[in-house]
C-alpha cells in the first residue's frame, strides 16, 4: 500500500513545499471519498495544492472561480436550443469533471454555493427534470477565504457539513520560502509530473479503505469523542452522526496510508482537527484549538 | 456572552448564594443583610472584573468592619442570631478570597449550613421545599466544578438525581436515628417570633383586633365526636378584676384552695390539641378539661397552662366534659368576683333594679338581662364606636354598639352588682371544619370572650350575652373569610354571593391547612417522646434494636443503590484493558502518569523518552496491547504473552 502512495505524496511534496502533514490529509481526504476545503488566505497555494493532486492522479480537472454574480448555469451548465435539431440541447458546465476546484467559494451568493453543494452530496445533477450523473471519481475542492475578509458570505454549517475536511495550508517555514523563491516556477513543474495512480487504482484503494478493521474498543472512544461535544458546554452544538462517520472514514484511510489494517486512538486523533473543526464552533476559529478539549479530556478506551 | 467554564461556575455559586441567604431577610438586623448583600454584589461583578477583587489589606478591613457590626448587633457571637449571622457573614468574607478550587468547596460546605440555620427560624413545608430547592442548586454547583462538560441543565437533572438517590437514607435516618431536641440557647429570643394573641388584660378593641387577621392559632383533632359549634368554647385568660375600663386576671391565680373538686358530666370530648408558637403559656383547652398532660397544669381558674417554653409548635392530649359543676367557692374567690371599681351609678342602679337584680333568684335575673341585650336594640359590630370615658355605662345607655368584650364585661359589671359573683373569660368560640385533614382549625379572628356566674349548687356557669343578641356567632360560626373580606362581621351562610366566589379559595386553604398539619405532625412533631412512641409501635423498644434496625435498613438501602447502579454499568471490561491499566498503575507509582486523553503510543514513546532503562519492555507491551485491543484477529498467545510481560514489568 504504502509503495503505491508514497510517490504520489513524493511528488507532491516535491511542488508544494514544507506541508507534507496536510497534503497526507488532502490525499486521506481523497482516498475516504470526500471532498476537501481548504481555507486560508490567498496565496499560500491553494490552488497549485489541487492542480498538483489532479495531475498527480489523472483526473479531468476544472477551475470554477466563483465571484458574487456566478450563477448555478455558470456552474452545472445549461440547456440550449440547437435549431438544426429543433430541441433544447444540454450543455455540461464546469462541474462535469473528476476533480473541481472551486475557487473562493465564500465569496458567491448562497444560491451558487447550493448548486455546487447539492452536486457534491448526490454525485447527480437535475436539470429541468433531467438526471445527469456526475463522472466518477469526483472530487472537490473548494477554497475559501477567512470569513473576516471583505466580500464573502460564509457558509453554513450545514453546508460545512458536506466537507469531509477542513484544512489550514498557513506560511512556510523560513527554508522551505527560500527554496520556493530559488526554485523553478510552480506550473512548469506540474505540467511535468506524471501520473502516479490512476483512476483505476485510486477506485481500488478506496474500496479497501472502507474494509480496514475498527474494533469494539476504537469505536467505543470514537462515540466517547460524539458524546462529549454534544454534552459539553464547549461546543454550541455537538457531533452530528453524519460527522461521526465521517471521522470514522478518514480514520480508516489515515490507517491505510500508514499501510495497518486496523484503526487506532491514534489515527482518529490525528485526522479529528480537520474531520471536527469546522463542524463544532466554539470561540475560537483555529481547528486544533476547537478540538483540544476533546483531546485533553476524553479517555482512550 | 459566552461564559467561561470558570466564570460560569462562579455565577452558578453566587446564584445559589444568592438564593439560601435570601429568606434570612427576615431575621437579620438589616446592616448586617446589606453588608452581606454588599459582598455578593461586589463579588458578582467581580466575574467579569476580576482587577476589581480587594486585595489582603482590603478584605482585613472588612473583617474588621464584619466583627464590629455582629458584636454591636448582638452583643457577642454566641446564640441563635448571633451565630446564624456569623455564619451568613463569614461566607461573604469568603466569597472574595476565592483563588483554589478548595475555596470553591469551603463555601459549598458553608452554603449548606446557611441553608440549614433557615430551620431555626422556620420550619413550615414550603421552607423546607425552597431549602431543598437551594441546595438542589448548591449541588448542582458541585456537580459543574467537578466536571468540564454540564450544561446548566444537565447538572440540575444530576444534582435532583443525587437528592432522590439520597432519600431513601435520609428517611431512615430521621425515622430511626435518635432524635436529638434542639439545645435550648438556640431557642433565645424565639418569643419576639411567636404571634401576638389575646393579651394577658381586656380592653376595650383588644379583641375586635384580632377579628380581621385569620392567623392560626390552634388546631385540635378528636378522637370521635365533633363538638357542636355552640359547645366549641376554648378557655383562655379569666379576667376578675376590673378598674371600670381594664379587665385583668385575679392575683390569686394559682390559689390552691379555690382549686374545687369539679364533677363532670355530660358529653366527653378526646382531642388532639395542637398549638402554633405563641408568646403565651395558655392552652386553650375545650371548656371544661379534665385530663391533660404532665407538661400542663391548670390553674384556680380552670385555664391550662404550659409548663414549658411555649415559643415553639406543640401537642397536647386533653379530655374535655360539656357539663361540670365547680361547687363551693372560697372567700377570697367570691370577693375577687364581686370586685367594683367604684360604686355603681344612679343609672345602673334603676337598671338593675329594673330587672329585678335585688329581688329575683340569680337565674331570673340573668334571663332578664340577657332579653335586656336581646330586645332594646343592642346592636354587634366588629367595629364599635370608640368609649374612652366610663366603657360599661356608655355601652349600656348610649352607643348599645359592641363586640363580644363589649357584652361580657357589661353583663359581668350588673351581676357583680346585683350581688352575683361574676368573672370575664376570654378564649376562642367556634372553629372551622377542615375536611380534609379531619380536624379543627381555629383562628385569631374566633376570639371571643365570655361570662360565667357563680350560682348555688351549679358553681361557676358560663353565660355567653353575644349569644342573646348575635346567636348566629355561636351557633354558626363566624365566616372569617368574609369578616376579613369586607370588615364586618358576618355569620354564614349569608351573603352567598361573596361567599361563593370565597369558597373555591376556602377549599383550596382547607387542602393546604390539610398539609400542612400533617407536615406538623408527623415531621415538625417528631420529638423523641414521638418516636419512641411510633417505634414501639412498630416493636422497636430499645437502643440497641434501634441501632441493629438503622444499621440493617441502611445497609439495605445501600445494597440497592449499589446493585442498580452496579447493574447500569455492567459493560464488562475487557481483559487486556484490566492488564493495560494494571501495567499503568505500575508506571504511575514510579511517577508517570498516563493523561486521560493520551494513546497508548504516545504515552509509550513518551515514557521511552523518560525512562530509557525500561523502553524494550514498554515498547514491547504497547504493541502487544495495540495488537490484542484494536486489531482484528486475537491471539491467544498474545494475551498470555501481554499477562506474564505486565506480571514482570518493573518501573
Amino acid at each position: 500500500m504504502e509503495n503505491v502512495l508514497k510517490p504520489l505524496l513524493d511528488s507532491a511534496n516535491s511542488i508544494i513545499l514544507g506541508k507534507e502533514q496536510q497534503l497526507k490529509l488532502a490525499v486521506c481526504c481523497l482516498l475516504a471519498k470526500g471532498h476537501l476545503l481548504i481555507e486560508d488566505i490567498p496565496g499560500v497555494g491553494k490552488t497549485t495544492l489541487s492542480h498538483t493532486l489532479a495531475r498527480l492522479l489523472g483526473l479531468n480537472y476544472q477551475r470554477i472561480q466563483f465571484t458574487s454574480d456566478i450563477l448555478p448555469a455558470d456552474i452545472i451548465g445549461a440547456s440550449i436550443f440547437d435549431v438544426e435539431n429543433a430541441r433544447f440541447e444540454f450543455h455540461p458546465g464546469p462541474l462535469f469533471n473528476q476533480m473541481i476546484l472551486a475557487d473562493e467559494i465564500n465569496r458567491s451568493t448562497p444560491k451558487a454555493q447550493s448548486a455546487l453543494l447539492e452536486a457534491m452530496e448526490e454525485h447527480q445533477v437535475t436539470v429541468e427534470g433531467k438526471t445527469y450523473d456526475l463522472p466518477r471519481p469526483f472530487f472537490v475542492i473548494a477554497t475559501q477565504n477567512p470569513s473576516h475578509q471583505i466580500g464573502t458570505f460564509p457558509l453554513p454549517e450545514s453546508q460545512l457539513d458536506r466537507f469531509l475536511m477542513r484544512i489550514e495550508l498557513g506560511y512556510p517555514d523560513k527554508r522551505a520560502e527560500r527554496k520556493l523563491l530559488v526554485g523553478r516556477h510552480r506550473y512548469s513543474l506540474i505540467e511535468e509530473l506524471s501520473v502516479q495512480l490512476e483512476p483505476k487504482q485510486l477506485a481500488n484503494i478506496q474500496q479497501q479503505v472502507t474494509e480496514v478493521h475498527a474494533s469494539s474498543a476504537l469505536l467505543d472512544y470514537l462515540q466517547d469523542l460524539i458524546a462529549y461535544t454534544r454534552e459539553s458546554t464547549d461546543y454550541h452544538c455537538g457531533l452530528s452522526p453524519r460527522a461521526g462517520l465521517a471521522l470514522l472514514t478518514a480514520a480508516k484511510a489515515w490507517t491505510y496510508m500508514d499501510g495497518r489494517n486496523a484503526v487506532l486512538p491514534d489515527d482518529i486523533q490525528a485526522v479529528l482537527p480537520s474531520v471536527a473543526g469546522h463542524r463544532l464552533r466554539s470561540g475560537s476559529t483555529d481547528s486544533d484549538s476547537i478540538v483540544a478539549p476533546l483531546l485533553n479530556n476524553v479517555a482512550v478506551s | 456572552m459566552v461564559l467561561d467554564v470558570n466564570q460560569r461556575i462562579l455565577v452558578f455559586l453566587l446564584v445559589s448564594i444568592g438564593l439560601i441567604t435570601l429568606p434570612h431577610i427576615n431575621h437579620m438586623p438589616m446592616t448586617v443583610f446589606s453588608f452581606f448583600s454588599l459582598l455578593l454584589i461586589w463579588r458578582f461583578v467581580c466575574v467579569w472584573k476580576t482587577n476589581y477583587l480587594p486585595n489582603k489589606i482590603i478584605i482585613l478591613l472588612l473583617v474588621i468592619v464584619a466583627v464590629v457590626l455582629l458584636y454591636t448587633q448582638h452583643k457577642g457571637f454566641l446564640g441563635r442570631d448571633a451565630g446564624t449571622n456569623l455564619f451568613v457573614t463569614a461566607l461573604g468574607l469568603k466569597l472574595l478570597e476565592i483563588k483554589k478550587e478548595r475555596d470553591l468547596y469551603l463555601i459549598s460546605y458553608l452554603a449548606f449550613i446557611v441553608a440549614s440555620t433557615q430551620f431555626l427560624y422556620q420550619q413550615s413545608i414550603l421552607m423546607a421545599g425552597y431549602i431543598l430547592f437551594v441546595c438542589c442548586v448548591l449541588i448542582a454547583t458541585l456537580v459543574s466544578i467537578n466536571s468540564q462538560k454540564a450544561a446548566t441543565v444537565s447538572a440540575l437533572k444530576t444534582a435532583t438525581l443525587i437528592i432522590f438517590q439520597a432519600l431513601p437514607i435520609s428517611i431512615v435516618l430521621f425515622v430511626l436515628f435518635p432524635r436529638v431536641e434542639a439545645p435550648r440557647w438556640m431557642l433565645f429570643n424565639h418569643q419576639n417570633t411567636a404571634i401576638s394573641g389575646l393579651s394577658d388584660s381586656l380592653e376595650p378593641g383588644s379583641i375586635s383586633r384580632l377579628g380581621l387577621s385569620d392567623e392560626l392559632v390552634f388546631r385540635v383533632k378528636f378522637a370521635g365526636k365533633i363538638p357542636p359549634p355552640n359547645q366549641r368554647y376554648w378557655r383562655g385568660p379569666v379576667f376578675s378584676w376590673t378598674n371600670g375600663k381594664r379587665w385583668t386576671e385575679s392575683k390569686n391565680l394559682f390559689f390552691k384552695k379555690n382549686q374545687h373538686k369539679v364533677t363532670y358530666t355530660g358529653e366527653s370530648y378526646q382531642y388532639t390539641l395542637m398549638m402554633e408558637p405563641q408568646d403565651k403559656r395558655w392552652v386553650f383547652a375545650l371548656d371544661m378539661p379534665s385530663l391533660y398532660p404532665d407538661s400542663v397544669t391548670k390553674n384556680a381558674l380552670y385555664q391550662l397552662i404550659n409548663k414549658d417554653n411555649p415559643g415553639k409548635r406543640a401537642a397536647y392530649k386533653i379530655t374535655s366534659f360539656s357539663q361540670y359543676n365547680t361547687g363551693d367557692i372560697t372567700k377570697t374567690e367570691r370577693k375577687d368576683n364581686l370586685q367594683l371599681p367604684s360604686d355603681p351609678s344612679e343609672k345602673i342602679i334603676h337598671l338593675v333594679t329594673q330587672l329585678q337584680g335585688f329581688e329575683a333568684p340569680a337565674e331570673r335575673f340573668i334571663q332578664s338581662v340577657l332579653s335586656h341585650f336581646k330586645n332594646e336594640n343592642f346592636y354587634y359590630t366588629l367595629t364599635p364606636p370608640l368609649m374612652e370615658e366610663n366603657p360599661i355605662e356608655t355601652f349600656l345607655f348610649d352607643t348599645r354598639y359592641g363586640f363580644c368584650s363589649h357584652y361580657a364585661t357589661a353583663f359581668v359589671y350588673l351581676m357583680r352588682v346585683a350581688g352575683l359573683p361574676a368573672r370575664v373569660v376570654a378564649g376562642y368560640q367556634g372553629g372551622e371544619h377542615n375536611k380534609v385533614g379531619g380536624f379543627l382549625e381555629v383562628r385569631q379572628a374566633n376570639a371571643h370572650a365570655w361570662a360565667e356566674v357563680w350560682l348555688k349548687n351549679k358553681g361557676w356557669t358560663r353565660f355567653d350575652p353575644t349569644a342573646a343578641i348575635a346567636p348566629e356567632r355561636v351557633e354558626q360560626d363566624v365566616n372569617i373569610d368574609l369578616q376579613i373580606a369586607t370588615g364586618l362581621v358576618n355569620f354564614s351562610p349569608a351573603n352567598i354571593n361573596v361567599s361563593r366566589a370565597l369558597s373555591w379559595m376556602k377549599s383550596a386553604k382547607q387542602l393546604w391547612s390539610g398539609i400542612d398539619y400533617s407536615w406538623q405532625r408527623w415531621v415538625i412533631n417528631y420529638s423523641t417522646v414521638n418516636q419512641s412512641k411510633f417505634l414501639s409501635s412498630l416493636g422497636i423498644n430499645n437502643i440497641s434494636s434501634m441501632v441493629q434496625w438503622l444499621v440493617a435498613s441502611i445497609a439495605l438501602i445501600t445494597c440497592i443503590l449499589a446493585w442498580t447502579i452496579f447493574k447500569t454499568r455492567q459493560t464488562k471490561i475487557a481483559e487486556e484493558l484490566i492488564l493495560y491499566q494494571r501495567y499503568c498503575k505500575k508506571l504511575a507509582r514510579a511517577g508517570v502518569y498516563k493523561k486521560a486523553g493520551e494513546t497508548a503510543i504516545n504515552f509509550s514513546i513518551r515514557v521511552q523518552h523518560l525512562r530509557p532503562d525500561i523502553a524494550e519492555e514498554v515498547k514491547k507491551i504497547t504493541a502487544i496491547y495495540i495488537r490484542l485491543r484494536y486489531e482484528q484477529n486475537l491471539a491467544k498467545e498474545d494475551f498470555i504473552l501481554l499477562k506474564n510481560k505486565v506480571a514482570s514489568f518493573k518501573a
